[in-house]
């Protein structure tokens, strides 16, 4: 990252390497200066047609000064410090930015008019993909660098009251006013404030009230952070230096100031052609030497004394008369006057956001800006002033996409005839610069045509504002990380962990083989502490489920435990879990481990709209479990437990509650990998307790834990789908092969009279378990084939040890109810075979 | 442009803050309407909002669709029908 330019004054002098030559550069040099000292003239060529473009506005604005910086390509050379870079190349040229063949280009400009890819390119018929590969090659300006490491920015939120964009003077004042108020205040500027001034009197009014805004106990101010977009909420983004910066405020005052008026006419894109604020900055700050012979035009001003104070002969001409007089010279100045730089207020404006200063009066004087800074604190916008962008005389309006009044002029010849048509239709406006120069043109030149029914309103803006690089759009937080009580247990027996949800879990501890053979043969445990578990209490408990699943809830007594689907009211499956009757009226319901948030908002809507006295709690992150399975399982938990455990007195899919080395555990015998198992919901605070206890007397019986990565298989070899990975947002209960989850003999449920509805019709698409012979199955997501047609997809799919071949669950597409019968994935052939693969009269998970 | 939602719970909180759990639908409507059936409106219309990063509680609000202005927020439950 490149140092402020302040910083850059107090380092000494340096070198950089330019295009392959040492460049100097002094003290307080920006990339721009220390270059241009150097004798470059040419910064940059243009976009579409290879114009020399140099120097102009020196403010941020303008495309014409992108350079790539240190292998970073698109870095405005004007506002980046000279300090800390090592290497400049220009970009665009071939083969040099001075030297650029491509040039040739404007000659060719007929042939490249507006929309020529769909006019110039198109004929002989087949051309366009061939020249489509040239176009692709020659296109666009830099080149993105592949080789750098992999980059993660912070995001960081602010919560205040206010957010001031820009460190002007009626930004300050509003950001003061607010803050002096009792507000809270965040106030953003791209650069330093008052930098960019000249030492006087305006530098000095608003460095004072930066320095008191910055001692305000209420504000925080961000420099070198440019405010790129507005977004819902509202969120300003603002793009800082080492953090993305997240500001939610409750009003936004932009105060961005004014960019100096381009003016197109033909040759007002070409080096020497400064902007008056760019050229008073090079002469003044810079020392820098404009040429020879220099015309100023335009307005006399600020900028006009400040060329005469630093010795500059200059001839001046009146804007007026400029059209008229010829005069030779080797450098242009124009002063114009003033744009808004209105990015941020045509993204965001509403009621939320106010304008200050220039950005809605340009050419404000001080006191104006104070007063409308002032005027802003209270959420209130001046009138604007109307800007008069000055008559089109050709050359180019629109320097970063090389669209010149030309193009306008056909654009409205063929029928786009409103500023956000031209924009659509020339790209004016869609550059690096968005709009910043070029977008007052648009409408003036839709004004000037007078058209009944043609709109010349300002385009809408979107962000961001200034150029950002993609890992900008792409900060955010490190990740909040849910943890369950083991987590220290698992890193301390090597397990590699991996994201589940928001979630951390154990994929597996080393050793996958033994981790599912444990299970298959002995006894294994896993942490099954991320499951969402809910306690439904009240009067109208059991009526509410019963209305609420599928499955029956009157007959459950107390001691049993059901496996259930969770549907919508289409009908589809959106999550599966279990629910058990705890007794005194409360319930047991535990859901998918992603699924857990969404449940506890769907259980709330159900029981509000139903209007049932019932109530709910998220006990999720209050209880851990373990799940322990495996022929052995039984064994193990009688090691550590007086309780009875046998199968007559805790058969499957009973709840029981028993202590298991000293800890009270509401134990449920399930089966999802196929074993005898029993998930024990503890505690949290007991649960490094449990699963020590059962590590230690387990050994003896070859008890492994296992992580995600091994149940993945066991359950895929009893054919149980995981929600979400397995299903699709419309897959119903027949669809899954779980039509025994459903009981139509009961009253009514959510999805009930969707399911009615469909009964009729024979799925289109069904879930079925493939048999793929060979020591793997084809990836998960594979394509499947019957005869030459598409046939569907895997969800799942791995190698089952235990059977010896690859096994898998996908979608087939259905013809006349049915789905094929031998599919191929890749060439390998895959037979439907019903599930479950393994034990399927499920003997193994009741012994 | 965004909004912001008084939560009767948690205070004035930004509408990011919130899951948006649809219109009420017409308690007349049967399931199907209830599924696939969406009014759309432009203009004031009663939705569920569920405070996801809050009180974790659902909200009823009256909300213009066009302008994103709140009229209403209550914390009763829904009209019958459910969302």
């Amino acid at each position: 990252m490149t140092p402020p330019l302040e910083a850059a004054a107090r380092g000494g002098a340096r070198t950089f390497v330019f295009e392959g030559r040492p460049v100097g550069a002094l003290p307080g040099d920006t990339v721009a200066s220390a270059l241009y000292r150097a004798g470059v003239r040419v910064f940059s060529r243009s976009f579409k047609y290879h114009r020399p473009r140099g120097l102009y506005c020196l403010t941020g604005d303008c495309p014409n000064c992108l350079v790539t910086v240190n292998g970073e390509p698109g870095v405005r050379a004007c506002v980046t410090a000279a300090t800390g870079v090592e290497r400049v190349v220009r970009e665009n040229g071939w083969p040099s930015a001075d030297r650029d063949a491509l040039a040739a280009f404007w000659y060719l400009r007929r042939l490249l008019p507006v929309g020529f890819y769909y006019k110039t390119l198109v004929r002989p018929a087949g051309a366009w993909p061939r020249v489509e590969r040239v176009v692709r090659r020659v296109a666009g300006i830099g080149s993105a660098p592949l080789d750098l490491p992999r980059a993660h920015r912070e995001a960081r939120h602010h919560h205040a009251d206010v957010f001031v964009a820009g460190g002007g003077v009626s930004g300050l004042v509003a950001a003061l006013a607010s803050a002096e108020a009792g507000q809270t205040v965040v106030l953003a500027d791209e650069g330093i404030i008052g930098e960019k001034l000249p030492p006087g009197p305006t530098r000095e009014r608003i460095q004072g009230l930066a320095a008191r805004l910055r001692g305000h106990e209420q504000a925080t101010v961000l420099e070198r952070a440019a405010a790129i977009g507005i977004y819902e909420g509202p969120l300003v983004a603002v793009n800082g230096e080492e953090l993305l910066h997240l500001v939610h405020p409750a009003r936004i005052v932009v105060a961005t100031g004014a960019v100096e008026r381009h003016a197109p006419f033909p040759g007002g894109d070409l080096p020497g052609v400064w902007l008056s604020r760019g050229a008073a900055r090079l002469s003044g700050a810079h020392g820098l030497a404009l040429g020879r012979r220099v015309v100023f035009a335009g307005e006399a001003g600020e900028t006009l004394d400040a060329l005469r104070a630093s010795g500059l002969d200059l001839a001046v001409v009146a804007e007026e008369r400029a059209e008229h007089e010829r005069k030779r010279c080797d450098a242009l100045v124009l002063s114009l006057g003033l744009v808004p730089r209105d990015n941020l207020l045509r993204q965001g404006a509403g009621p939320a956001v106010a304008g200050a200063g220039d950005v809605v009066v340009p050419g404000c004087s001080l006191d104006e800006a104070e007063e409308s800074g002032r005027a802003a604190a209270l959420g209130q916008s001046p009138t604007p002033r109307r800007v008069r962008p000055g008559p089109l005389r050709g050359g180019f309006v629109c320097l970063c996409e090389d669209v010149t009044v030309r193009d306008l002029e056909d654009a409205w010849a063929e029928g786009f005839r409103s500023t956000e048509l031209l924009k659509r239709y020339t790209t004016a406006t869609m550059g690096p610069c968005q709009g910043a120069l070029c977008e007052k043109h648009l409408g003036a030149f839709v004004r000037e045509r007078g058209e009944k029914g043609a709109v010349a309103a300002l385009t809408t803006a979107r962000p961001p504002a200034r150029p950002i690089r993609l890992e900008d759009a792409a900060a955010g937080h490190a990740p909040v990380e849910q943890r369950t009580a083991l987590h220290t247990r698992h890193l301390e027996l090597g397990a590699e962990m991996e994201w589940a949800g928001t979630w951390k879990r154990p994929r597996t501890y080393g050793d996958l083989l033994a981790e599912y053979w444990a299970v298959r043969r002995d006894v294994g445990m896993m942490d099954v502490g991320t499951l969402g578990k809910f306690v439904v209490a009240g009067r109208d408990a059991a009526e509410f489920l019963e209305r609420l699943y599928p499955c029956r809830i009157a007959d459950l007594e107390e001691g049993r435990l059901r496996y259930t689907l969770l549907l919508n009211e289409a009908g589809y499956v959106i999550d599966d879990g279990t629910v058990c009757p705890l007794g005194d009226g409360r319930w047991y319901l535990t859901f998918t481990t992603g699924g857990a948030e969404q449940a506890e908002a769907w259980l709330r809507d159900w029981a509000e709209a139903w209007g049932h006295e019932v109530w709910i709690a998220d006990v999720t992150h209050a209880r851990g479990a373990v799940n322990a399975t495996g022929p052995r399982a039984r064994e193990l938990l009688a090691q550590l437990s007086e309780d009875r455990l046998t199968n007559d007195a805790f058969p499957y899919l009973r709840h029981r509650r028993v202590r298991i080395a000293g800890v009270h555990c509401d134990a449920f015998r399930l089966g999802f990998t196929g074993e005898l198992g029993y998930e024990l919901h503890h505690p949290r605070g007991d649960g490094e307790r449990l699963w020590d206890a059962l590590l230690e007397s387990g050994a003896d019986l070859g008890l492994v834990p296992h992580g995600l990565e091994a149940l993945r298989v066991l359950r895929l070899e009893k054919g149980h789908i995981l929600v979400g990975q397995d299903t699709d947002f419309d897959s119903t209960p027949a669809k899954l092969g779980m039509g025994w989850a459903v009981r139509m003999d009961k009253g009514d449920f959510v999805g009930r009279q969707a399911l009615e509805r469909l009964a009729g019709l024979p799925p289109r698409h069904r879930l079925v378990g493939l048999r793929f012979e060979g020591l793997e199955a084809p990836p998960e997501g594979a394509p499947l084939t019957a005869g030459e047609r598409h046939a569907g997809h895997l969800t799942s799919s791995r190698f089952s040890p235990v059977l010896g071949c690859g096994i898998a669950l996908g979608w087939l597409r259905c013809v006349d109810g049915e789905p094929p019968g031998r599919v191929e994935a890749g060439g390998r052939v895959g037979l439907v075979t019903k599930t479950p693969f393994y034990d399927p009269a499920g003997a193994r998970l009741r012994a | 442009m965004g909004f912001r939602i008084g939560c009767p719970n948690c205070g004035e909180r930004s509408y990011t803050e919130f899951w948006f759990g649809g219109e009420v639908p017409d308690p007349r409507d049967d399931d199907f309407a209830r599924a696939w059936l969406r009014e759309n409106r432009a203009g004031v219309q009663t939705e569920r909002w569920f405070h996801a990063a809050g009180c974790r509680r659902w909200l009823t609000l009256e909300r213009d669709t066009v302008t994103n202005e709140i009229q209403r927020v209550l914390v009763t439950r829904a009209p019958a029908g459910g969302t």
